[in-house]
């Protein structure tokens, strides 16, 4: 009886834990992760990251704002929540979380687990001045100590902030304790044609030269000094090659000025955002819907795309491979933000689907997670920017007005290890870790690539191709085959040169009798026509055997 | 010279003998409707074997999953039939005195050159890497260019045309195969229109007799 209780209580534990497991495994992923295998198609994967938090205003303690007790006061009716985010700057050196909320006018600090540091809300040491109207009708001009809808920010390693403080139409230059440093607005050159400097994105290189992006300027991000003068554009996107561009091309050979003067001028697509790396190279996304060129580039300090220039790179098509047309909308991939990771591997964020792709260093597509269902945890809505840390992916989005905290699973953590190594050239020691990935995913291309280059450095060609057929790498399986035949025709060398020398050998005896008289001319014909006959006899015989058969049965039958 | 051969030697001779077999053909009036027939279905097994196979590193789309019949149909079979038909279409307004068997078996003829060479240089790529590949596009250019030598003897000796007309011909039979192929589309699209029109009344009435 007791042993009957104690069976019942383990299978009940038993049933329980796989529940639970089961439970743990799958709750938090709304998405189902894939990947591309070498026909673009999507296929089946594993999770490389897993949401594992959600931080929101409340979260932040943005309600310190508003209690009158707190040391961050600032005033009854300030609110607790985030506003239409924009944008969301991590500061590595100090690990600090720099966010704007675009909506309040404001830049909230935080520590790196999201506790609140400090807000900054006024500035001090403008040269800008603003008009308002007072209620008696005056007009009052005052100092431009506040925001007007920041749109992005950068901070440098000492803690200097820069603003894109678009309403205002300048980016400021600040330190901790808002007084501002240096103004940069509209540069008064020939060079910029806009009117307004609605700026949206600002981003500091190593010499402290100022990038900024307006949405209303084409020519690529306005470079400024670091004290403030107008240095020129950095890295204008090219136009696609539409037949239209063509087309207009070809007439504005042969029309006049005036003619020429009324076709439209072919202009390229500004890019939305940026990022810079370790190593100083700026990399830009342009959220322009299918857009084939410059999609994603990676820039130089002269403003050249090096994705192009490398093997390749003219042929990776970045985020979703086919648009989707669901119930009368199309979704295509809008690329919306793109951040640089350690061992610069490339986030890149897509508005429409809210998806986010990962890249390793040399572009090979890592993992795609995130999804758009706004009402679950790890879908957006408004995605508006990302950021990376470590083995954690930031996610903020401006109408959920919360930030997402992926972490990197184990499988992860292994993808990671392996694509280093293998990017380092180190095939043979990222052996074990690609065998482990295929263990848990084997529709993980890249593995069998990885594989397949180390066997091949071992001189286990055979092996090596059947690996790089799989992974679909016909240059290395080129190579693999080459060493392969060698290796084949080395060892059977002799045996092929003996037959050979046996074949001459016969050939010329049987010439040689055949001059003699001894075999006559045509003997392989006459060969050929004695199987031909003895098939034939043959065949009759069988024919025979059957028809004596029926025939026999027939009898029998009678 | 000994003209007294079956059909395959005459194939052989044909296809040996570029400038004057033809003629001999002509003269003896040989030329076998089945074996025509038989060289145009090797021609769609040759387009086949070349999209479907060969060295991994040389053809890597024919290790996908994904296989069509139709635009290899369309590449070998719809496309000699069309020349065919536009060829006998121009000549015969050409003075030419090919009737439609003749041409139809004076073209397959010439094929045959392309189908050997197409399938020896597709065995090929699997014992050649991608550096050696020349030595396969050599043989598989040879065959082409050796068919198209074919082509325009055959012509000539099909319609006793002059080096100069058949080139003139050949260009208009070109020009026809487009003209037939666009026709073909249209008239293709077109009863699917009609039979959409059709299949909509249908399901109209149907619609009517259950409500």
């Amino acid at each position: 009886m007791t042993l009957n209780i104690k069976k019942a209580l383990c299978i009940m534990l038993a049933a329980m834990l796989t529940v639970t497991m089961a439970v743990t495994a799958f709750a938090d992923d709304p998405y189902t992760s894939y990947n591309y295998n070498a026909w673009k198609e999507a296929v089946p994967s594993q999770n490389g990251y897993q949401v594992t938090d959600t931080i929101t205003g409340a979260d932040i303690g943005l309600d310190q704002l508003s209690d009158p007790d707190s040391e961050f006061f600032i005033s009854e009716d300030e609110p607790a929540t985030l506003s239409d985010s924009k944008d969301f700057f991590l500061c590595e050196s100090t690990e600090e979380w720099y966010i704007v909320d675009t909506g309040n006018n404001r830049i909230i600090k935080t520590d790196l687990e999201f506790n609140l540091l400090a807000c900054f809300k006024t500035f001090t040491g403008s040269s800008m001045t603003t008009e308002t109207t007072l209620e008696d009708g005056t007009v009052e001009v005052t100092e431009a100590n506040t925001l007007k809808s920041p749109y992005g920010i950068y901070v440098d390693d000492d803690g200097i902030m820069y603003i894109a403080d678009r309403d205002n139409q300048r980016v400021i230059k600040c330190n901790q304790d808002c007084e501002i440093i240096t103004e940069y607005t509209r540069p008064d050159s020939e060079l910029y044609d806009s009117v307004s400097f609605y700026c949206t994105k600002v981003l500091v290189d190593a010499a402290k030269n100022v990038y900024v992006i307006c949405p209303a300027v084409n020519k690529g991000a306005i470079m400024y000094s670091a004290s403030g003068t107008f240095l020129g554009y950095f890295g204008a996107n090219k136009v696609e090659v539409t037949a239209q561009v063509v087309i207009n091309k070809m007439w504005r050979k042969i029309a006049t000025e005036s003619q020429s003067a009324t076709l439209t001028k072919a202009t390229p697509v500004e890019y939305a955002n940026f990022d810079i790396d370790d190593q100083g190279f700026i990399y830009t996304v342009t959220e322009a819907a299918n857009t084939t060129t410059d999609a994603v580039k990676k820039l130089n300090p002269a403003g050249e795309n090096i994705i192009a220039r490398t093997e390749n790179g003219a042929e990776i098509v970045f985020g979703d491979q086919t648009s989707v047309t669901y119930s009368g909308t199309t979704y295509s991939t809008r690329l919306t933000d793109i951040s640089i990771g350690d061992n610069g591997i490339v986030n890149i964020l897509d508005y429409t689907s809210g998806r986010i792709f990962q890249y390793d260093r040399e572009f090979n597509l890592l993992f795609i997670f995130g999804c758009d269902q706004e009402d679950q945890n790890g879908g957006f809505d408004n995605p508006n920017a990302i950021e990376s840390y470590g083995d954690k992916i930031y996610v903020l989005d401006g109408r959920n007005n919360d930030i997402t905290v992926f972490s990197e699973t184990l499988f992860g953590t292994y993808v990671h290890e392996a694509a280093e190594m293998y990017n380092e050239g180190l095939y043979e020691e990222s052996l074990e870790l690609w065998q482990e990935i295929l263990k848990r995913d084997g529709n993980y291309n890249m593995a069998y690539v990885a594989i397949g280059k180390a066997l091949l450095n071992q001189d286990e060609y055979e092996e090596a191709m059947k690996y790089l057929k799989a992974g679909y790498d016909d240059e290395d399986y080129d190579k693999a085959f080459e060493y392969y035949r060698k290796d084949l025709m080395r060892n059977n060398f002799t045996a092929a040169v003996i037959v050979i020398a046996v074949l001459i050998v016969l050939y010329i005896v049987v010439r040689m009798l055949q001059k003699r008289g001894k075999i006559p001319d045509h003997l392989w014909k006459r060969l050929f026509r004695l199987i031909g006959k003895g098939i034939k006899t043959l065949a009759n015989k069988i024919v025979g055997v059957f028809t004596k058969n029926k025939k026999g049965g027939a009898v029998n039958g009678l | 010279m000994v003209y007294d051969m079956t059909p395959i030697q005459w194939l052989k001779h044909v296809v040996f003998h570029p400038i004057e077999g033809y003629e001999d053909m002509r003269w003896k009036k040989q030329g076998s409707m089945p074996i025509a027939i038989v060289i145009v279905f090797l021609l769609l097994v040759a387009q086949v074997v070349k999209e479907r196979m060969g060295g991994f590193a040389f053809n890597m789309a024919a290790y996908s999953d994904v296989f069509n019949i139709v635009p290899i149909i369309t590449q070998s079979v719809i496309i000699y039939l069309a020349w065919v038909v536009a060829n006998w279409s121009f000549c015969t307004l050409l003075d030419g005195e090919g009737n439609m068997r003749r041409i139809a078996i004076y073209s397959a003829y010439a094929l045959v050159p392309y189908i050997v060479c197409t399938v020896i240089s597709t065995i090929m790529t699997y014992a050649l890497t991608l550096d050696e590949s020349i030595w396969s596009s050599a043989i598989y250019y040879v065959g082409l260019i050796w068919t198209a030598v074919l082509i325009v003897t055959g012509m000539k000796a099909c319609h006793q045309y002059s080096y100069t007309k058949t080139f003139v011909c050949i260009a208009l039979t070109v020009v026809g195969m487009i003209l037939i192929l666009c026709m073909f589309v249209l008239i293709l699209s077109l009863f699917q229109q009609v039979y959409v029109f059709f299949y909509t009344i249908y399901t109209e009435i149907m619609y009517r007799v259950r409500s």
